[in-house]
């Protein structure tokens, strides 16, 4: 049988269908900047969702569980190796995303013998000061986007829009972006919480109502209750659990990523 | 490198991902060569010239003197800055005591390179098993892995060159206490009760180290004041009797503790003043 360009679109067309509908029913993951260093937020069943990549990065994401550890351990292998043969300082986020990980993900999701990874990930590196930190998402064909500030990762586009509209602090009394100051690591964790569930709400109660990409920005964001609710239904009844970490940005350490003990999070949890 | 996306290829060791990342490790690391593959030839005498570490080899760079004492909230690393080449100093601010994670320190006498080199390795190595695993090294594996660094250093022994001896020291959470392992230039490994030195300083200080121990006080009962004291003291009297040891008279020696809290410097200054009263007799 002769295989022809449009079967190759065709198929491409059918792998990103089938990826893109198994990564709507995935856990949204939330990571903004504050004084302590990378604040990365999601919830998790069993396994975790947030890693150490290297000295300054760190990895989260939502996908097919082996698909993230194959992400995770091709990154961390990359910057492992680069970082001896070379020094840490030369392993960047960008060179571990932008040259190796994407253009690996790209060439195995357009073979067609392949089936493709399900994945949307998120990178972070850490700075000295929070203007520098930066954030790259990846999607399973490879294609990444670099961000500052925050950054948001979930299962539709709409969700993720959403999320980052809260977590740039629309709606909150002390917008971020103007004066820019840093958030407190209660601040920001409050704001993770609520940008997550935001995500979670657009997923499930949002996609009924979802509109046309050009209103996105200006859709109305649920009411603080609504997501409440809709935080406290996932932990309870969907047996989920916040999984936090803070990639800190005392440099002076050798790791730097910790999670955040369930004493901290139930402070804010309802 | 090549990356595939199959989970796992490596099982966290570190110079497993070298071989396949296609970089080799470094000369000093590289591996005993295989059977029948060519052996360096031995130079007559070069076994001789390595026992005896007070003939430094031309050329290349030693560091002398280390010593790793426990005291009362864990583990105390002192060094002199001193590294010297054939029968020249070459550099007095040299760094000995370096990290390898947040809970461990390795202190170095011997052939600087490779030192150096091999603790760069080891960090990476620890991180990459952590990371790539998700769980920590454990104390056990991450002594033996110093082990097999050392064991791969034997080729260039052979020749008559490098060579190092480390001392690790590490906190133990579970048993919250410090510890310290001293290691011979082949790798055999060996855990001290109360402290090691190594380096050509340490012969001349070995006797008065258990003198302390004996007649004042154990090591692990002093606090950290009297612990920099002795420590500090001792460094001077090796360097008065050994000329690769640089005592007090110059940049302050380097002083670095691991506690339950991790690793911290001893703040310069506080080596300064010790110093100071040291030198003048107060």
């Amino acid at each position: 049988m002769a295989y022809t360009p449009y079967d190759w679109q065709q198929t491409l067309r059918q792998k990103a269908d089938y990826v893109e509908d198994r990564l709507r029913g995935g856990s949204p993951v939330a990571a903004l900047s504050c004084r302590e260093g990378i604040l990365l937020l999601t919830t998790r069943r069993t396994q975790s969702k947030i890693f150490e990549i290297y000295d300054r990065l760190a990895f989260a994401g939502l996908g097919n569980p082996s698909d993230l550890e194959a992400v995770r351990h091709a990154a961390v292998d990359f910057a492992h190796a680069e970082g001896y043969q070379r020094s840490e300082q030369d392993v960047s986020i960008q060179r571990v995303v932008g040259f190796a990980i994407s253009p690996a993900l790209k060439r195995s999701f357009a073979d067609p013998f392949r089936t493709p990874l399900v994945i949307r990930g998120l990178f972070v590196q850490v700075a000295e000061a929070p203007s520098e930190d930066l954030y790259y998402v990846l999607n399973y064909d490879g294609e990444f986007a670099l961000y500052h500030d925050y950054a948001a990762a979930a299962g539709t586009d709409f969700a993720e829009v959403l999320m980052e509209r809260v977590l740039s602090g629309e709606g909150s009394p002390n917008p971020k972006r103007k004066p820019r100051k840093a958030l407190s690591l209660e601040e920001g964790l409050q704001r993770a919480l609520q940008a997550w569930s935001t995500g979670r709400w657009a997923l499930e109660e949002g996609t009924e109502a979802e509109p046309e990409p050009e209103e996105w920005e200006k859709a109305p964001l649920p009411p603080e209750e609504e997501l409440r609710n809709v935080l406290a239904e996932a932990l309870e009844g969907g047996g989920e659990r916040v999984e936090a970490a803070l990639l800190e940005r005392d440099l002076r350490r050798e790791r730097l990523l910790r999670f955040l003990p369930e004493e901290e999070l139930n402070a804010f949890l309802p | 490198m090549t990356i595939e996306f199959e989970p796992d290829r490596t099982g966290g060791d570190f110079r497993r991902l070298l071989e396949r990342a296609g970089g080799s490790a470094p000369a000093p690391l590289s591996p005993v060569p295989a059977a029948g593959a060519p052996q360096p030839e031995p130079r007559p005498g070069a076994g001789v010239r390595m026992r005896d570490r007070e003939l430094p080899l031309g050329g290349e760079a030693h560091g002398t003197t280390v010593i790793a004492l426990k005291y009362q909230e864990g583990v105390l690393n002192v060094a002199d800055r001193r590294a010297t080449a054939a029968t020249g100093i070459l550099y007095d601010e040299a760094e000995k005591i370096l990290k390898l994670d947040d809970y461990t320190l390795i202190a170095i006498a011997g052939s600087y390179a490779q030192a150096a080199e091999a603790a760069r390795y080891l960090r990476h190595s620890f991180k990459y098993y952590a990371r790539s695993q998700l769980q920590e090294m454990s104390l056990e594996g991450k002594l033996s892995e110093v082990s097999k660094v050392l064991a791969q250093s034997v080729p260039s022994l052979l020749q008559g060159i490098g060579g190092f001896v480390p001392i690790v020291s590490t906190y133990d959470a579970r048993k919250g206490e410090g510890r310290v392992f001293f290691y011979d230039i082949l790798g055999a490994r060996f855990e001290s009760r109360e402290y090691s030195a190594a380096g050509s300083g340490a012969e001349k200080i070995r006797g008065a180290l258990e003198y302390i121990a004996r007649a004042k006080k154990p090591f692990p009962e002093m606090s950290l004041d009297e612990a920099l004291r002795e420590s500090l003291l001792l460094l001077d009297v090796a360097a008065g009797l050994d000329p690769a040891t640089s005592g007090l008279a110059g940049y302050p020696p380097l002083a670095k503790i691991i506690t339950a809290r991790g690793i911290e410097d001893v703040p310069e200054e506080r080596v300064r003043v010790l110093k100071r009263e040291l030198m003048t007799g107060v």
